[in-house]
C-alpha cells in the first residue's frame, strides 16, 4: 500500500554556532538522577549517545570502563557509562553505553531503524510519520 | 612502581609470591625487591597473606587495582591488559573484567554492554575496555 510521509516532532536547530546544528531532546538518568539534554545529532558519529561533562555531573554518572575511539583528531580514549535513555516521542525508553566527549552527541545508533526529515530552511530536524496515501 | 608491578603480574598473575621469588624469577636484587613489595603494599597494589607458621610474607595482586588501572587508562591499561595475556586471545575485542576475571567479551562494545549493564545499576564491580584497536571502533568526526 502506498504512504505518504508525515511530520511528527520536530526539534529546533541549535543556532549558538554557525551555522545552526541539529539536535533532539533526551531525558538520561542513572540510578538516582535525571537531566533532559539537546545532543547535537552527529551523523559521523557510529555510537548512541556522547555526553559532555556537563550532562555527565548532572547525572552524577560513574564511569564503568574506557574505550578507544577514534576522532577527526586521532585516537582518544574516553570514559564509558551506563545510563538510561529516555524518549516518549520516539517510544524509546533503554539503557545504553555513552561515552564522554567535550560535549552531548546523538549518534547513528540512536538514530538507525526510523526516517528523519533535516529540515535546514526552517532549521528542525524531525521524526517523521507514516500514514496510508489518500486518492484525492 | 608500575613497572615491577606489570611484571609480577605477567610472571605470577593472581598466584601469591615470596620476595625471593621476585629475585629468582625476574632477577631482582633483593633490597629493590624488597623495596618494591613494601611501597607496592602501601599503595594497595598489593595484598600481604601471612601464613601462620610461616616466616616469609607471600604478596598477591590486588585485584581491585585492575578496576582502577582501566579507569586510568592510558600505558598503564595497556601494559596490564598484555600481562593479563589478554592481547593474545581478544586482540581488537572489548572484554568486560571483574579484577583480573574476564567475566564477557564482544567484538562490538553495545552488544557486550547490553549483557554485562541491563540497567544502570547492574554490576558495579565490572569493567568495560577495548584490548588493542577495536575492529569495531566508535567513531566521533567532530
Amino acid at each position: 500500500m502506498a504512504s505518504q510521509i508525515g511530520i511528527g516532532k520536530c526539534w529546533a536547530f541549535n543556532d549558538d554556532e554557525q551555522p545552526p546544528y541539529p539536535t533532539i531532546e533526551l531525558t538520561v538518568s542513572s540510578a538516582d538522577r535525571k537531566a533532559s539534554i539537546s545532543p547535537k545529532v552527529d551523523t559521523g558519529f557510529n555510537g548512541s549517545l556522547a555526553l559532555g561533562r556537563e550532562a555527565v555531573r548532572k547525572v552524577r554518572l560513574t564511569a564503568r570502563g574506557t574505550v578507544l575511539i577514534k576522532a577527526a583528531t586521532g585516537h582518544n580514549e574516553v570514559p564509558v557509562y551506563a545510563v538510561k535513555i529516555y524518549q516518549p516521542d520516539l517510544a524509546l525508553t533503554f539503557t545504553t553505553l555513552a561515552i564522554g566527549t567535550e560535549r552531548s552527541l546523538a549518534g547513528r545508533k540512536l538514530l538507525e531503524h526510523r526516517t528523519w526529515l533535516l529540515d535546514c530552511k526552517r532549521r528542525r530536524f524531525c521524526i517523521t510519520t507514516s500514514r496510508p496515501a489518500t486518492n484525492d | 612502581m608500575m613497572r615491577p608491578f606489570v611484571e609480577a603480574i605477567r610472571t605470577f598473575r593472581w598466584e601469591p609470591f615470596r620476595s625471593v621469588d621476585l629475585v629468582e624469577r625476574l632477577g631482582y636484587a633483593s633490597g629493590y625487591a624488597r623495596n618494591f613489595l613494601s611501597q607496592a603494599t602501601r599503595q594497595g597494589l598489593l595484598i600481604v597473606e601471612s601464613k601462620r607458621g610461616k616466616k616469609e610474607k607471600t604478596f598477591r595482586a590486588n585485584p581491585d587495582v585492575v578496576r582502577e588501572i582501566v579507569l586510568r587508562g592510558g600505558k598503564e591499561k595497556t601494559e596490564l591488559l598484555e600481562a593479563l595475556g589478554l592481547h593474545s586471545k581478544f586482540l581488537g575485542q572489548y572484554v568486560a573484567l571483574r579484577g583480573f576475571s574476564v567475566v564477557d567479551h564482544d567484538a562490538d562494545v553495545y552488544r557486550l554492554a547490553e549483557r554485562v549493564f541491563p540497567d544502570t545499576e547492574a554490576q558495579d564491580d565490572v569493567v568495560i575496555t577495548n584490548v588493542g584497536t577495536p575492529k569495531k571502533i566508535l567513531t566521533v568526526e567532530i
